[in-house]
């Protein structure tokens, strides 16, 4: 039995200066955990399986503003983490193309700890 | 899933589906009476979410690919309780509309097992309207 800490995991942060209302924010997490899941289903499909056997554990954490989501998302592509900026199509609340929320994951906790430990949550 | 069938299901090509005639999307229908935390809720619905795409696949590949290719669709809405998400779940399944239930783990905040959302989809938008369409957004 792999402890929790090989569980994979999934983590979804959001940008914490837009002020999105609680729905904006989750549609935009969903968005970001359908795309992360179908883009690692590609690349590690048993990793992708093993996550949803273990009960798809995802979390939701916030950053300050775009240039803290866009280093994280660098860090994680250097790391080999699926990662997904959400582009708002901005039909509603901000303006088209505003990036919204970074989708980490599904990928080994570890890594995945390792990146966002420090953050809050959402 | 065994590794095999798993294999498979990602190797064998793609079924095609019937294609829907209307703009599809996923309605999220939040158990409201949880006073769940907004990250909460948005976890929630990222569940609800992936488990609905994840169905789609298997169920209903031509709405899938529609709802994928027109820009994942999603809206929020507010359900009153466990009650009222059940009988909305009811109303869709009599229209043949894909659903898909969220039902928390209990690690925070609610206990555990409760029913917190309600994924309805994809589906056309004129086919959601009769269920969802009086509900509030979130």
């Amino acid at each position: 039995m792999a402890s929790t800490l090989d569980e994979p995991t999934m983590a979804l942060i959001v940008r914490h200066d837009l002020n999105l209302s609680t729905g904006k924010v989750a549609v935009q997490c969903a968005h970001a955990a359908v795309t992360c899941t179908l883009n690692a289903k590609k690349t590690n499909g048993r990793l992708v399986e093993r996550w949803r056997q273990s009960g798809a554990r995802k979390i939701c954490l916030k950053v300050e503003d775009l240039a803290d989501l866009q280093r994280l998302a660098g860090q994680a592509q250097s790391a080999g983490i699926v990662s997904y900026l959400v582009k708002d199509a901005g039909h509603t609340e901000v303006e088209p193309g505003t990036i919204t929320v970074l989708g980490l994951g599904p990928g080994p906790r570890r890594a995945i700890d390792a990146l966002v430990g420090e953050l809050k949550p959402y | 899933m065994g590794l095999r069938s798993f294999i498979h299901s990602m190797t064998a090509p793609r079924t095609r589906g019937e294609a829907p005639e209307d703009e599809v999307k996923m309605v999220f229908v939040v158990n409201h009476g949880l006073k769940m935390g907004k990250g909460k809720i948005a976890a929630q619905v990222g569940h609800g979410a992936v488990i609905a795409t994840m169905k789609a696949g298997k169920e209903r590949p031509g709405h899938l690919e529609s709802w994928l290719s027109s820009g994942q669709k999603k809206i929020c809405v507010k359900g009153n309780d466990a009650e009222h998400l059940e009988r909305l779940e009811q109303e869709a399944k009599q229209l043949n509309i894909l659903t898909a239930r969220v039902h928390d783990a209990g690690h925070t905040q609610i206990p555990s097992g409760s029913f917190t959302i309600l994924a309805l989809g994809p589906a056309e938008e004129a086919k959601l309207e009769p269920v969802t369409g009086a509900l509030k957004l979130l």
